[in-house]
């Protein structure tokens, strides 16, 4: 039994990636994100990490706020560090803090969408309020309160992102539990005997899991969104280099009204492109999970 | 998401439209860009700069200060007689003063608000008149005894409130701290009319003012807040703006290039500082620090210089010790060989002596036994200018000689608080002294740990001749002692002053005209310590009320504004309808 639901799942995978190859805008995302990702990996290849102190950058000699053509391949910030290591070691941090906290509220989310959606009754009724109490606390102020009262770190973020943006994804997540419950072959497991464990592991969740990859997919440009505007609003972690942080430099010490444009174009188009490649990856992946998605 | 962001948009486009609001004024208005925000503006307890500046133009004070050297000058006083002892002092007020709303301003007014100041004891009255008692002798002649030697008299400088509207209110400390001061009743050149936090202050001429001489030569003054310190700068460049007072060091070349604005680097004491947690009261720091070796190990290892360079553009100037007031003469020299000058070699060396090694091989120094590697917490002010790079450069500088460095972000009154509890080991802040040396001066006092003593230090030499200074009435004399104290807290190797910090100003030419410095010659034209321009000020001829004309660019980006929140509107509806099907 074991081995035929192994095999048949393994048929849904190699089903979901023809699917998915198939598409262009998921093909695009997926290229995206790749050259995204080895840059992130092999950030120590491509810039020396010192040059985001400024003080090897002045020991350097490097100049004060040069374009690229003058000092190359993107030009300095105002105080003399390439712009270049921190467009590189910047896509880590995002890159990390987006898929992190993502873990974080698909997690939170897809607990309490299950369990709330199986059990039903009181508890579905007392989590679905703590859902609606978080759902109308206004986002941000609420995720600023937090950073600030929790101190600014990486894994604070992390943990201000996950904490503030898993409502959506419990409610959806119980909405489909609730109608898979419904289905014939719950209701044939559990008059063969079995207990809600199990339902829920090899019944239940197998029928949402589509749901959730494409809902984390969807979360996680999000999450990278917030993370820059915590940075941004100041409140990211001081000693790591974001793309957030690069921005709220640039805008702080005056790059648009210098025309800097090679300080804040590479993070902005950075998150650009990282925010649409998992959406276009998302989208391809909802489609596939929900056909009827398709064509609109 | 989506919310915030039509939420942001809204505040884009309402924003970009409050200076066209106070551009519509009526008559000559002087109008004010600044980038501070106003708390209160009850002069009893307030302590913010821009607090400072309305009180400044609102309340005469009995003496005034020279523009040039902070010299004493008559003021609601036309003349004083000092006694033999130099206890006493009788000011003679001039004749026909009043309040902006007509009641007669006597002896009585002063003598209440010294009496009052005292025994109710107001924050920003209280150093100044905690020894006085003023007796009215009649309308216009308050006598004023000093219990103890007061080398600041017959300087009376604390902001005066009219007593037949605060004497009902301040019945007590929390009553008159906590008052709103909606009064709006003044003795000053123009008084406040209109109080919008967050926004503006808007003051009008006061006929009564005992300094006119015929008419006031223009209206009134609006001071403009700006969230972007960009905005500001932009707008004066159009003419939206008179003056501005703290842009960014990065525009002034851009300022200085418009013919028509002036720019000015004024110096009036203010000063920003690297201070090292002494570990005089709990709160302990990294147990390095209490040896004065690792100390100065530190203070050879940062490169002030290159702060002066980088970030102020060369417009600030370097300094040796902190610096408690407004007038450089209460500066010591410091011997050059014992100047904290950037040499990390030199540091490394001193920390190598002294038995800090790096035992390990991790790049980081361990204390001399070989436990607890000297990673420092250092505070960052996230409301603070320079604090980010700052602290990205001492992390830099500190690695340069084995120490590590975490960086811990603050907003302003965190960092106090963490400060007073002594739960970090440097920070970085600033201070801006007033003209006399002594409420500075007392910061670093064994009185004030936990309170305003940021470098949590104490020295006994040093108190001692804090309270001789305080009572020595030969100004040589006390400006020798000064000097001694700053050079113990300069050797000290706890408090680390960067520079003298400038205030960036900038005005228009072609608008008003007569702006003075203070003191003469290095001072800001405005924001200083009594704020001498605004009486001096006349509009230039035939400028009339500043640039009225169309503003293509706000319209512009008010235009792009309502675009962008009708789109997120559209788009939402359609996410809500897709959510709905």
């Amino acid at each position: 039994m074991t081995s035929i639901a192994m095999q048949r799942r393994k048929a849904t995978a190699g089903r979901v990636w023809r699917q998915f190859r198939s598409s262009r805008q998921g093909m695009i995302g997926l290229s995206v994100l790749a050259v995204f990702v080895i840059v992130a990996l092999a950030a120590p290849l491509l810039a020396d990490i010192r040059e985001l102190n400024p003080v090897f950058a002045r020991a350097q000699g490097n100049p004060q706020w040069a374009s690229p053509d003058q000092f190359g391949p993107l030009g300095t910030d105002y105080i003399r560090r390439s712009v270049w290591a921190q467009f590189v070691w910047g896509s880590r941090v995002s890159l990390f803090v987006g898929l992190a906290a993502t873990v974080l509220t698909i997690f939170i989310g897809s607990v309490v969408g299950i369990v709330s959606g199986f059990i039903g009754g009181k508890t579905d009724g007392a989590l679905m309020r703590l859902t609606e109490w978080f759902l109308v606390i206004p986002f941000l102020p609420l995720a600023i309160v937090l950073a600030s009262i929790l101190g600014r770190s990486v894994w604070n973020i992390i943990f201000v992102i996950g904490i503030t943006s898993w409502p959506s994804t419990a409610r959806l997540v119980r909405a489909q539990v609730l109608t898979v419950k419904q289905r014939l072959f719950v209701d044939r497991a559990r008059s063969l005997g079995a207990g809600g464990g199990h339902i829920v592991g090899h019944h239940i969740l197998p029928n949402v899991s589509g749901l959730i990859l494409a809902n984390a997919t969807l979360a996680v440009p999000i999450s990278i969104l917030t993370e820059t505007s915590l940075s941004f609003l100041g409140l990211g972690d001081p000693g790591a280099a974001s793309w957030g942080k690069t921005l709220e430099e640039a805008f702080v010490n005056g790059a648009m009204v210098r025309n800097a444009w090679w300080y804040f174009l590479p993070a902005g188009l950075g998150i650009l492109a990282v925010v649409l490649a998992f959406t276009l990856i998302g989208r391809t992946l909802e489609e596939i999970a929900n056909p009827r998605l398709s064509g609109r | 998401m989506r919310r915030t962001v039509v939420l942001m948009a809204v505040m884009l486009l309402t924003a970009s439209l409050v200076p066209m609001a106070s551009a519509q004024e009526e008559g000559v208005i002087l109008r004010i860009g600044l980038t501070q925000d106003w708390e209160t503006l009850n002069p009893t307890s307030g302590f913010a700069v821009s607090e400072y500046e309305i009180w400044n133009i609102h309340y005469a004070t009995l003496t005034n200060k020279a523009a040039d050297d902070f010299s004493v000058t008559p003021g609601l006083a036309e003349s004083w007689v000092v006694s033999d002892d130099g206890l006493t002092v009788t000011y003679t007020l001039r004749e026909g003063l009043a309040w902006s709303d007509g009641e007669p301003l006597t002896a009585e007014d002063i003598a209440w608000n010294i009496n009052t100041g005292r025994d109710q004891g107001w924050d920003n009255m209280y150093s100044t008149v905690q020894n006085l008692d003023a007796v009215a002798i009649d309308d216009r002649t308050v006598e004023v005894t000093s219990a103890v030697p007061d080398p600041k008299l017959p300087t009376l400088d604390v902001y005066l409130v009219p007593r037949h509207i605060w004497e009902p209110i301040a019945t007590d400390y929390d009553t008159a701290t906590q008052y709103d001061a909606s009064d709006f009743v003044g003795s000053g050149p123009f008084v406040v009319t209109e109080f919008n936090k967050g926004q503006s202050v808007v003051m009008e001429a006061n006929p009564e003012f005992y300094g006119w001489e015929g008419d006031p030569p223009y209206d009134g003054i609006v001071f403009q807040l700006f969230e972007n310190p960009d905005a500001m700068v932009a707008a004066l460049q159009q003419g939206q703006l008179d003056a501005i007072h703290g842009f960014p060091a990065g525009s002034a070349g851009a300022l200085s290039a418009d013919p028509d604005i002036a720019v000015v680097a004024g110096q009036q004491g203010g000063f920003d500082e690297i201070a090292v947690n002494g570990g005089a009261v709990e709160g302990q720091p990294h147990p390095a620090l209490l040896d004065l070796e690792v100390r100065r190990a530190i203070g050879f290892a940062m490169d002030r210089e290159a702060v002066i360079e980088d970030l102020w553009f060369g417009l600030a100037s370097p300094l040796e010790t902190m610096s408690p007031s407004a007038d450089p003469k209460w500066l010591p020299e410091i011997p050059e060989e014992n100047r904290f000058t950037y040499d990390p070699e030199r540091a490394n060396q001193i920390l190598d002596d002294a038995g800090y090694l790096d035992t390990d091989g991790d790049g980081v120094r361990e204390m001399p036994d070989g436990t607890n590697p000297i990673v420092l917490r250092h505070a960052v002010n996230t409301d603070g200018d320079l604090a980010g790079p700052i602290g990205d450069l001492f992390a830099g500088w500190m690695e340069d000689i084995g120490i590590g460095v975490t960086l811990e972000s603050y907003d302003q009154d965190a960092l106090f608080g963490v400060i007073v509890d002594g739960t970090y080991d440097t920070f970085w802040w600033g201070w801006v002294p007033f003209v006399d040396p002594d409420p500075m001066l007392s910061y670093f006092t064994e009185a004030e740990l936990g309170n305003y003593n940021d470098a949590n230090w104490f020295d006994p030499q040093f108190d001692a001749l804090y309270l001789e200074q305080k009572e020595e009435l030969d100004p040589d004399r006390r400006v020798e002692i000064v000097h001694e104290m700053l050079t113990i807290l300069h050797d000290a190797a706890v408090y680390f002053p960067f520079y003298l910090g400038p205030d960036l100003q900038a005005y228009r030419t072609d608008t008003f005209e007569g702006w003075v410095r203070q003191p003469a010659g290095v001072g800001p034209v405005m924001f200083s310590n009594s704020s001498p321009s605004y009486v001096l000020l006349t509009p230039v001829d035939g400028a009339g009320a500043g640039a009225g004309g169309v503003n293509w660019v706000l319209i512009g980006g008010v235009a792009a504004a309502v675009v962008v929140v009708g789109l997120l509107i559209a788009v939402r509806r359609r996410g809500t309808a897709e959510e709905r099907e």
